[in-house]
């Protein structure tokens, strides 16, 4: 499966240009769409996702919200089990740790609890991660994805392509599960081919971003572009390395994953998050599990640095996974 | 518009006269919800049910004169933990809330939400929530989209005393009373937050104060006379619904069990403390009310409760022989 489609037309534009557009064509083509949060509307949004809807939609379909995370997040599971499709921005995600009793008891409970006679067809959206600008420092760039992929009944996804990142919106705001979205912070301001029009992208389906023989760098959100990149530099080496997005992360979709290491027999997880307890090490324990007889070398992985976000422009870069870790750490493992 | 001060105008069209089978109907109500207690906290003890208890008996002249002011076909309800009167009291048969409390199939909730989590859009009761002050940001969702939809709808939401406590509580009001929404905040004031008395938890001691500041009308009500916690809810809901704008409503009463039935409340209070409560139980004194009035004899009051008790003894029965859940639905109705 292609990146972007081949045959859609596309035009360039940053990843919170792409998700802007998902809004505008959700909110035109729904009238329960609204969307909720701080600095959403009159602020124009502090990422710029919401940019120009509130001129456009109204104060009533553009809600700007007080500083009450945890309410304003109770607000959007209100009136999703009475209907509306709410998508609620949290400023930074870190911010969505005020609102975690509402996300893990409610929004992802309410639907199981009531025996199914509930749904909650929510979208809790916003930036992760230490991006899009340089020190963000502890409590704004971090990147909780683990937290939210833990709780059953929540659909978390990461989009890591602008062209993914609408896509993915739209499906995300016509699911009717919660669905906690996940944006890159360090790709917001980053640019890539966006198809035009509607179309939506499977919110559970991991996709090979490239083919490989060797290694499968397996990645998610900002760091899939990192594994692009240590693809590249591989090549150098003469090592083919094919480059896995994890996209969805619940349901995690393995296929593509184990369909690559089936060919490869070896396996690099690339990620932002902090190694212990998250994603990637889910992802080892299914590829141990379902890929053991495939695997030619133990299971990689390069991640964030188990520290809070520091402030100092070196340390921070220090903390973030880095290029020439993930090469070095392929060759060894397209070694052993 | 409002002031810290205000309170509630009547509307000219507000209290019709009562007639002698709206007494009745809420006499039985309360006497229903009073045994139905009974006989689920004998189920309890005898280990039918699981988990955690909250007995509604003393306080039911606040759900039974609230609910029978309600216009069914529009208002929602968001309750709190102790829900199983209030569930009654909005049309939702006892059969399906004893199967619920005993894990069948057949519940309010299939077998998945227990004791706190009924949940029954049909009847327009949007949930139990499990956690002090989880329901109250949720119901200023529901009063967002009533807002935007037809009829002039209001959500009702109850929680105790020990709510106020929470952050939650402040950031709700404040979002119900800067969005003007149509919401009615009822504090059930049972004395106790758990174990721990008002004077124990909150800084002051009239808790309607506490609300005051959100710029909505309050007013504490006598929550042991059904009578008139129905005529202050009439004139409550018409001067919502006129104005669209929430208000906040303090029910004065008291719980004879404890926080739950397994705790054990002679620890943090006295039986010189119950006293005064019991002398005014809500059964007792509307039966007072009709007997002297002439509407009902005692003879005929005992009878009904006579009748009540057989008839919930059958759907407890009914319940008790209802299936399980089968095994295939453990993964009904959640994100994996």
């Amino acid at each position: 499966m292609a990146t972007t489609a081949p045959a859609m037309k596309t035009k360039k534009m940053s990843m919170h240009e792409a998700l802007n557009q998902a809004l505008r064509e959700e909110l035109s083509r729904d009238e329960k769409v609204v969307i909720l949060g701080e600095e959403v509307g009159l602020y124009n949004g502090v990422h710029y996702v919401t940019r120009g809807l509130y001129q456009e939609f109204g104060k009533d379909r553009v809600i700007d919200t007080p500083i009450s995370e945890e309410s304003f997040v109770g607000v959007g599971v209100g009136m999703a089990i009475m209907g509306f499709r709410p998508v609620v921005e949290m400023m930074r995600m870190d911010f969505s740790l005020r609102a975690m009793d509402q996300i893990y008891n409610h929004m992802a409970k309410i639907h199981y609890m009531s025996g199914g006679h509930l749904k909650v067809p929510m979208v809790l959206r916003g930036p992760e991660g230490p991006g899009p600008n340089p020190g963000l420092t502890a409590q704004h760039g971090q990147q909780l994805t683990a937290l939210f992929a833990h709780c059953p009944g929540l659909r978390v996804v990461t989009p890591a392509t602008q062209h993914d990142a609408k896509g993915m919106l739209k499906a995300a705001i016509r699911s009717d599960d919660p669905v906690v979205f996940l944006e890159p912070g360090p790709l917001n301001n980053k640019q890539g081919e966006v198809g035009e029009g509607e179309y939506l992208v499977p919110l559970d389906r991991a996709d090979t971003k490239r083919e490989g023989g060797d290694i499968t760098l397996i990645g998610y959100g900002a760091s899939v572009a990192l594994c692009l990149q240590a693809a590249r530099e591989l090549e150098h080496d003469g090592l083919s390395a094919a480059v896995i997005d994890m996209r969805c992360l619940r349901p995690l979709d393995m296929q593509p994953a184990l369909a690559s290491v089936a060919k490869t027999g070896r396996a690099l997880i690339v990620e932002y998050a902090w190694q212990s307890y998250g994603p990637g090490a889910e992802i080892v324990a299914r590829l141990m599990q379902d890929a053991f007889w495939d695997l030619d070398a133990p299971v990689g992985r390069v991640s964030g640095k188990e520290t809070p976000l520091p402030y100092a422009a070196n340390l921070e870069e220090l903390s973030k996974p880095q290029l020439d870790e993930i090469v070095a750490k392929a060759k060894e493992i397209a070694a052993a | 518009m409002s002031t810290t001060s205000e309170s509630i105008p009547t509307p000219a069209a507000a209290r019709p006269g009562r007639s002698s089978a709206q007494w009745k109907r809420m006499l039985r109500m309360m006497i229903t919800i009073r045994e139905f207690e009974h006989l689920g906290e004998q189920e309890f003890r005898n280990g039918l049910i699981r988990g955690y208890y909250h007995s509604y008996a003393g306080q039911e002249a606040v759900g039974v004169g609230m609910l029978e002011a309600l216009d069914p076909s529009h208002d929602y309800i968001v309750d709190h933990y102790r829900d199983h009167g209030h569930c009654l009291a909005m049309g939702i048969d006892a059969e399906q809330v004893f199967a619920e409390l005993f894990g069948r199939r057949t519940g309010v909730s299939k077998g998945k939400g227990g004791s706190m989590h009924m949940y029954s859009p049909d009847k327009h009761f949007l949930g139990g929530d499990g956690i002090v002050g989880g329901g109250i940001s949720v119901a200023a969702g529901v009063g967002m989209a009533l807002k935007r939809m037809p009829g002039k709808g209001l959500c009702v939401c109850f929680f105790g005393d020990g709510a106020l406590d929470t952050g939650t509580f402040h950031e709700s009001l404040n979002l119900a009373s800067l969005w003007d929404l149509p919401v009615v905040f009822v504090c059930i004031n049972n004395q106790y937050s758990m174990g721990t008395s008002l004077q124990r938890h909150s800084s002051l001691s009239q808790l309607v104060d506490r609300a005051s500041g959100y710029g909505m009308p309050t007013e504490q009500i006598d929550g042991q006379d059904v009578g008139a916690v129905y005529s202050a809810s009439e004139r409550i809901f018409a001067a919502v619904r006129e104005r669209q704008r929430p208000c906040f409503i303090e029910a004065l009463t008291y719980r004879y069990q404890g926080h739950g039935i397994h705790d054990k409340p002679l620890n943090y209070r006295t039986t010189e403390e119950e006293e005064p409560w019991r002398r005014r139980d809500p059964i007792r004194l509307l039966s007072e009310k009709l007997i002297e009035e002439r509407q009902m004899t005692p003879a005929q009051i005992e009878k009904m409760r006579q009748e009540v008790t057989a008839e919930l003894e059958a759907k407890a029965e009914r319940a008790r022989q209802a299936p399980a859940p089968e095994a295939r639905e453990l993964f009904d109705d959640v994100m994996i």
